[in-house]
């Protein structure tokens, strides 16, 4: 035991007196802040002056067609939808461990509501050994958001492949009665491969004609959508981030291309983009420069805050659009990153999250209603987080029983190479003084 | 008739062991049931009768179980992709060793005649605990109506039901006897629960109350 709590006491209740202070005074900044949003209503010419003004170097939320302060009650679901949910996990290389590499866990459901089967799980590890793999061209081993960027690339490339084999398996199988003598294909559910190359123009035209609809699909994330590696360690890492970046963003071109839908769900979300649009609105035009701009009206306020003050169960707030500079990436590719708030609690218990969605989304009513729909409909089982990222996340983690079983087989595949494998005497310490001893509780 | 397979061993003690499958059948495992799985690297059978069918729960299913209305899609994932193996126990009741080291044995004894299973009826089958339990992943398998009749032809294993502390030793018992019954031509079964029944007479002759529970369980 490590800690010494008989002395940490004092120092916690301290904690705790203060944070209740302070959401005391957070509490009475919120109706000045639900007060600015409804002034503002429609963004007019005047507050787009403002946000011009401002520059790049403002974070706030741009506002949209819909009025800032609008809330949307929760649409009605499909009576059938695919919902699909992936997340990543990964081992990091250990330079104290016997062999230098990492892994990616990338775990996936494919949940049809109102459909009678079990979802479709899946779990699929990539193990990264090879020296390109392990270092860069300028610098020592592989930084750890470079591992998270490619983690996060991969959640968003089997969110594509199962995107794409929900909208063939319909095409399959009317193609096995359309076209009599032609294999329908080997067509499993989450392991299509497409092969409407195949045929010739007239048996493509007749197809597309007759295309069975599917039913909708709803890629989830577990963050936001825009990548978290591209947002923050993009000036240190240059290259190899707009590599990443690129490939990701081909992913969310697969999604579009099936006809599917995508979503990043952020729970308890921090930021606070749309107070710092009432604070900007709140400045005079001639008043805006970079010192005005730090002022922090709302510090310690969140968007979550506000809207849980805002929003009632299944409601949204108003979409806006993301005024980060890696959005411009996104909006190059046709994927500007929009979003909004969303209330996925029920009476009695808040729980605001955000969502991000691209702008192919963003702007078609039918799809936001059925983002909203469906995240609400994912959140009532888990009370409040969607059920297919519970179930991806679950299906991803590698728990330390696994990473060190993972550390056996390895050390057993040098062996049988002939190669001594050795941990390093710094985790040998650790090993021998992580066990129990005599005196910890 | 062929070895039905119905679960993998997960853990294994003399006394025991804990077989797992991922969803039951409706016939398959069932409380009572006759089934086999080999120790000693394929030298010896093991017998069991399962007592203990399972299937755990974890925080998420529970929040699951609270919702009022989960969807078909949510039972489904939870029943077939979660709350999978279903778990069973199984206490050893005897053994047998493989038909190669018995043929051996009868080759020693003179005859160079491989019985057939109606003659075998009980030769070999040993009702004790077993010499060394089966490894983790060693295919369970039901007990064939063949493999019943060989191993019930004697009543030794009755004790080790009755003894057993921590199984429900008596309902296991009922359960198994009428089971043997079953795997009887129908002419003997009537003869074969009166035997049963004579032998539970002696077992339990100081207990008459448990003794008339249980022939209450097993009587046609």
């Amino acid at each position: 035991m490590s800690l010494e709590f008989s002395k940490l006491v004092s120092e916690v209740e301290a904690m705790g007196a203060a944070l209740a202070r302070r959401a005391g005074e957070l509490s009475e900044m919120l109706p000045d802040a639900r007060a600015r949003l409804q002034a503002i209503g429609l963004a007019d010419d005047e507050l787009r002056e403002k946000i011009k003004r401002a520059g790049d170097r403002w974070r706030g939320a741009i506002p949209t067609a819909e009025p800032v302060s609008a809330t949307f009650p929760l649409p009605a679901h499909p009576p059938q939808a695919d919902i699909l949910g992936a997340d990543g996990s990964q081992v990091y290389p250990d330079r104290h461990g016997s062999a230098l590499y990492y892994l990616i866990n990338v775990g996936s459901i494919l949940y049809s509501y109102g459909a009678e089967g079990a979802p479709v799980c899946r779990s699929a590890s990539t193990v990264y050994y090879e020296d390109a793999d392990l270092y860069g061209e300028t610098e020592g081993l592989i930084p750890t958001a470079l591992i998270d960027g490619k983690r996060d690339t991969a959640e968003l490339s089997e969110l594509a492949r199962l995107a794409e084999s929900c909208h063939a398996e319909p095409l399959r199988r009317a193609q096995g009665k359309l076209f009599a003598g032609h294999s329908p294909g080997t067509c499993i559910r989450g392991k299509c491969e497409r092969s409407e190359e195949s045929q010739s123009p007239a048996q493509g035209k007749l197809r597309e004609a007759s295309r069975p609809a599917s039913p909708p699909s709803l890629a989830l994330v577990d963050n936001g959508l825009m990548l978290w590696l591209a947002l923050e360690a993009r000036q240190v890492h240059r290259p190899q981030v707009d590599e990443i970046l690129r490939v990701y963003i081909d992913q969310l071109d697969r999604i579009q291309a099936s006809d599917g839908t995508i979503a990043g769900f952020v729970g308890r979300p921090r930021n606070a983009s749309v107070l710092a649009l009432l604070h900007l609105a709140s400045l005079p035009l001639e008043n805006i420069n970079e010192d005005t701009l730090k002022t922090a009206r709302y510090r310690g306020l969140t968007d979550r805050t506000l809207f849980e003050y805002v929003l009632r169960p299944g409601e949204r707030s108003a979409v806006f659009r993301s005024s980060s500079l890696v959005n411009l990436d996104f909006k190059a590719r046709g994927h500007e990153m929009y979003f909004f708030y969303l209330n996925c609690g029920r009476p009695g218990k808040k729980e605001v999250a955000r969502v991000e969605v691209p702008q192919w989304v963003a702007l078609d009513p039918n799809r936001l209603a059925f983002v909203h729909a469906a995240i609400v409909e994912q959140c009532r089982v888990p009370d409040g987080f969607p059920y297919v990222l519970v179930r991806a996340h679950e299906l991803a983690v590698v728990t330390m029983e696994e990473r060190r079983a993972m550390d056996e087989m390895v050390q057993g595949a040098l062996l049988r190479q002939g190669l001594r494998s050795a941990i390093s005497q710094k985790a040998q310490t650790k090993q021998w003084t992580g066990a129990r001893r005599r005196h910890r509780l | 008739m062929t070895d039905r397979l119905i679960g993998r061993v997960l853990r294994a003690s003399t006394l025991g062991f804990c077989g797992a499958m991922k969803l039951p059948e409706p016939d398959v495992p069932t409380f009572g049931m006759f089934c086999k799985a080999a120790a000693q690297r394929g030298q010896s059978e093991i017998f069991g009768l399962i007592y203990n069918i399972h299937v755990d729960d974890d925080l998420f299913a529970r929040q699951v179980a609270t919702v009022e209305n989960p969807s078909a899609a949510d039972i489904a994932d939870i029943q077939k992709n979660r709350q999978v193996p279903v778990e069973y126990d199984v206490l050893a009741v005897g053994y047998r060793n493989a038909v190669g080291t018995a043929v051996s044995l009868l080759r020693a004894a003179g005859t160079s005649q491989l019985p057939s299973q109606q003659q075998w009826s009980g030769r070999g089958v040993i009702h004790s605990l077993p010499p060394q339990p089966p490894m983790t992943l060693d295919p369970i398998y039901a007990c064939t109506p063949e493999d019943i009749r060989a191993f019930t032809a004697r009543f030794d294993f009755f004790r080790m039901a009755l003894n057993s502390i921590e199984v429900p030793g008596d309902e296991l018992l009922a359960a198994a006897v009428r089971s043997a019954a079953t795997a009887q031509p129908d002419q003997d079964r009537g003869d074969y629960l009166r035997e049963a029944g004579r032998e539970l007479a002696r077992l339990l002759a100081r207990d008459l109350s448990r003794l008339e529970n249980l022939l209450k369980r097993i009587q046609p």
